[in-house]
């Protein structure tokens, strides 16, 4: 092929694909939504709130902080409107580089608990996933696993399993410890959870489960949906494995199991702000929260909100109320203390 | 008269140099921003001792998958090209087909295949009542899938070069009793040696920049580090800094190979052009060959997408978003190789000059996905601000462009090599005839180099439709490629549902690598 030819092809490709963006109707309501949750089941979800309120949603899904970076690259003419993360740490790092504004909405504030929002209002979260264990029934017994503390028990000496370090939903975990402990004693807890490593940390939550159910460990750290998908999966393996591997809700002090959240805020620049406060009130709705329960198996951040199917089998359990932007901001002292005890 | 107009015109800057400067400049442009990146700001706290553990696992990948892809590649190129075995046509392309897989999507298949809990394991014991004793998450399994996935670009490669040869060199060496594997080590494969050293080359460099698959199978190279600093601890000034050495090792690979190729350009003007002697492998011989590459393919493509498949066959696609996030990939996979292809050709044919400052430029090929998106934010960052409201075809063409630098390698190592075979004799002979230095270019140059142009336009291709980092940091609002989808099933855990985008992106390829061996089989002259 001649270089004209490549030329006048690339050409026209790029003005066909210029034209067909510049074509589109600006007077339509829209709102931009970054998003690093990638849920298939969050499509329809998107398309009711176009229903609702005639308010089209256009989004980029993507790692947090690449989405981070690639609002603070906009700066000030970013179309983002809204950043929606699945760990709270990540909507943190967000509010530091200065990407959120604060948002005061009476039905924000009524619907979603104080502990579960950033006091300025900056992020909120809107769906809750817990960070406890998965058990073998046949080898440990509930009350051994009824506290993090034990995890790091001699009782557990290689027959723990977990993922890396820098997953988020560990460095939040440790975050917490932290939080709640101080530096020295979680620093122990890490210690004692690599000393009881059954193998070094390989896989996702998934896996995790499933190493239990092989017995290759006799319990696991894992994130309350994984479990919850397993066990009511369409795969008859999964199934059967969820009734020997039980689900147990550890303690932190005695104040309830470690939750995370899923939450967004209002981009700092967003251009369509009026549209971004409703998607996220939109969010806080209890159709949405049962939505994304039933779907993806996390808890409704919303205390009047009953959880659907499967997931109302396992959300009676205690909570611990610290604050999630407390932990949240401890992710890079997690991340330093697990690196140094060798935790991979 | 025609001395005195070379000296004229060397004064001068000539269009092909500066088309070349242009190219250049495109591609660097990105890598400036990561060291510039690099300079100011504020760190992240990442222990010595753990980028010290990082940097040791990526040399030692990079060694073992550099080691094994060399000797898979050739051998399986010296088969084939040489030798008659039953199976010899099949395999001829099927044993380029891995190249049509994204070396996440192995890693995923064959993380879950010899997963300790997974179906086949289980099953081992419960019936057999034992075990393997490996499985593919840790670095054995890292260097195997690691070089399943990049010896296609070895063999590609060492295929072309063996094609080439004169049938004169094999019957010198045979009468001076150089015959079989002799004549392979002592005499085709020195001669192999640009070929040899550029299809190593990228597998290194992938090798050294991959991310997915070495963090699905749970090793931790610098690339680990470079994702933790950056989302961890939010500081992408740390993210670059630690691609400094893999850029650095990157440039050190490309200095030794063109160092290596210093005066050993063999001249094949007054070669022969008579078929090869290909050599008829007898019974078991023949089964072992055809044992061999069929090993290969199975391990490459076979067995894990097959896997993946029979896994995505319980699930239930979302076809039209499968089918419009196809038709994306296809889109930017044509346009990223038209641009990729245009500017790596006038790099190539500008630049004969200073080839080793021409092959900075593939240094985008061994930097991380992650890293090279924040070189790429920063100029985005200024069309962003330039154009507010540009949306989808800025963002897309920021796209293309960015494939364009993170993919030069992949078209220049090819292109390069291409123009080879333009020889010293055949520009002095368009200069006598009194064209410039421009239109010696055009009229001989790139003729010559039209087969390498394809080749490289069907790698870069294949390559878009695999790429992950770029894509999913730069595409406009509503945009998904196969890539993209795969890597947010992966990423939730919903193992068969990434099947269904992976194996769309290997049937996406496979007219291109099917077309690619095609051409490199008909590529010896007189052919």
């Amino acid at each position: 092929m001649a270089l004209r030819t490549f030329v006048t092809t690339l050409l026209g490709a790029i003005l066909l694909a210029g034209c067909s963006g510049a074509n589109e109707d600006t007077e339509l309501q829209e709102v931009n939504l970054y998003s690093a949750r990638h849920y298939d089941s969050d499509l329809p979800l998107y398309e009711r709130f176009t229903e609702l309120t005639g308010i089209k949603i256009n989004r980029i899904e993507g790692n947090a902080d690449q989405l981070i970076a690639r609002m603070k690259s906009e700066g000030t003419n970013s179309p983002a409107d809204v950043l929606i993360a699945a760990d709270a740490g990540a909507l943190w790092r967000a509010q530091e580089a200065g990407l959120f504004q604060p948002v005061q909405s009476e039905t924000l504030t009524s619907r979603i608990p104080a502990n579960l929002r950033e006091p300025d209002g900056n992020w909120y979260g809107f769906m809750r996933r817990a960070r406890i264990v998965a058990y073998d029934a046949a080898k440990v017994k509930p009350e051994e696993i009824d506290d993090y503390a034990k995890l790091a028990e001699p009782r557990f000496r290689g027959k723990l399993c977990v993922r890396s370090s820098d997953s988020v939903y560990n460095l939040s975990l440790v975050g917490a410890l932290i939080e709640a402990w101080g530096e020295k004693r979680a620093e122990q807890w890490v210690s004692g959870i690599v000393a009881n490593m059954a193998r070094p940390p390989e896989g996702g939550d998934r896996d995790q489960i499933r190493a239990v159910g092989a017995g290759v460990c006799e319990v696991a750290l894992t994130n309350s949906y994984y479990y919850i998908r397993m066990a009511s999966s369409d795969d008859e393996a999964d199934r059967k494995l969820t009734q020997r591997v039980k689900l147990g809700f550890p303690s932190l002090d005695g104040k309830g199991a470690h939750v995370n959240i899923s939450g967004g805020g209002v981009a700092v620049n967003a251009p369509n702000k009026a549209n971004a406060v409703r998607l996220l009130e939109f969010f806080a709705s209890a159709e949405a929260q049962s939505h994304i329960a039933a779907e993806n198996n996390e808890f409704p951040a919303s205390p009047d909100v009953t959880a659907p199917s499967p997931v109302d089998s396992y959300s009676n359990f205690t909570a611990n109320p610290m604050g999630v932007a407390a932990f949240a901001a401890r992710q890079p002292e997690a991340q330093s203390l697990m690196s140094a005890a060798g935790w991979r | 008269m025609a001395i005195k107009a070379t000296f004229a015109s060397q004064r001068r800057i000539s269009v092909p140099a500066a088309l070349a400067a242009i190219a250049g400049l495109v591609a660097l442009l990105p890598l400036i921003g990561v060291v510039a990146a690099a300079l100011f700001g504020e760190t992240a706290d990442i222990a010595a001792r753990d980028v010290f553990r990082y940097a040791a696992t990526s040399a030692w990948l990079a060694l073992f998958v550099g080691l094994a892809t060399a000797v898979l590649g050739t051998l399986a190129a010296w088969f084939i090209v040489m030798h008659r075995f039953p199976g010899r046509d099949l395999f001829a392309w099927a044993l380029a087909l891995p190249l049509a897989v994204p070396a996440f999507a192995l890693a995923y298949g064959y993380a879950d295949l010899f997963d300790v809990a997974g179906p086949l394991r289980m099953s081992m014991r419960g019936n057999l009542g034992f075990d393997l004793p490996f499985g593919m998450r840790g670095f054995g399994g890292a260097v195997f899938v690691l070089s399943c996935a990049f010896y296609p670009y070895v063999y590609l490669a060492m295929r072309a070069a063996f094609l080439n040869q004169s049938v004169n060199v094999a019957e010198a060496a045979r009468t001076l009793g150089c015959d079989g594997w002799h004549s392979l080590y002592r005499v085709a494969l020195p001669m192999a040696r640009p070929a040899l050293a550029a299809g190593v080359a990228l597998a290194v460099m992938e090798t050294l920049a991959d991310y997915g698959a070495v963090q699905f199978l749970s090793v931790q190279t610098l690339t680990t580090g470079i994702v933790r600093s950056w989302s961890v601890y939010g500081s992408t000034v740390s993210a670059a800094r630690l691609a400094l050495p893999l850029l650095a090792t990157a440039a050190l690979l490309l200095w030794i190979e063109r160092r290596g190729r210093q005066g050993r350009t063999h001249e094949s003007g007054n070669a022969r052009w008579r078929p090869l002697d290909v050599k008829q492998l007898s019974g078991s011989q023949g089964w072992l060959a055809a044992a061999f590459c069929l090993a290969l393919v199975s391990a490459g493509l076979l067995l894990p997408v097959g896997w993946l498949l029979w896994n995505a066959l319980e699930t239930n696609p979302d076809w039209p978003r499968l089918l419009r996030a196809g038709g994306h990939s296809l889109m930017l996979g044509l346009m990223g190789a038209l641009v990729t292809v245009m500017l790596a050709t006038m790099l190539a044919l500008g630049t004969r000059r200073l080839p080793m400052a021409a092959r900075l430029a593939s240094l985008g090929y061994a930097t991380p996905g992650a890293v090279m998106a924040i070189g790429l934010l920063a100029p985005a960052g200024i069309l962003w601000n330039l154009m507010p409201d540009s949306g989808y075809g800025i963002a897309i063409a920021l796209l293309v462009y960015a494939y364009a630098a993170r993919l030069m390698a992949a078209a220049l190592e090819p292109i390069d090599a291409g123009l080879t075979r333009v020889t010293p004799s055949m520009i002095y002979a368009a200069r006598s005839l009194g064209r410039s230095e421009t239109s010696s270019a055009f009229a001989v140059e790139l003729p010559v180099a039209r087969g390498a142009m394809l080749t490289a336009s069907l790698i870069v291709f294949i390559d878009v439709l695999k790429e992950l980092p770029a894509t999913l940091i730069l595409r406009p609002f509503n945009f998904d490629t196969l890539a993209v989808l795969a890597n947010n099933y992966a990423l939730d855990e919903r193992l068969e549902q990434a099947g269904t985008p992976s194996i769309l992106i290997v049937l996406l390829s496979l007219p291109a690598v099917i077309w690619l061996t095609r051409k490199i089989a008909f590529s010896r002259p007189g052919a």
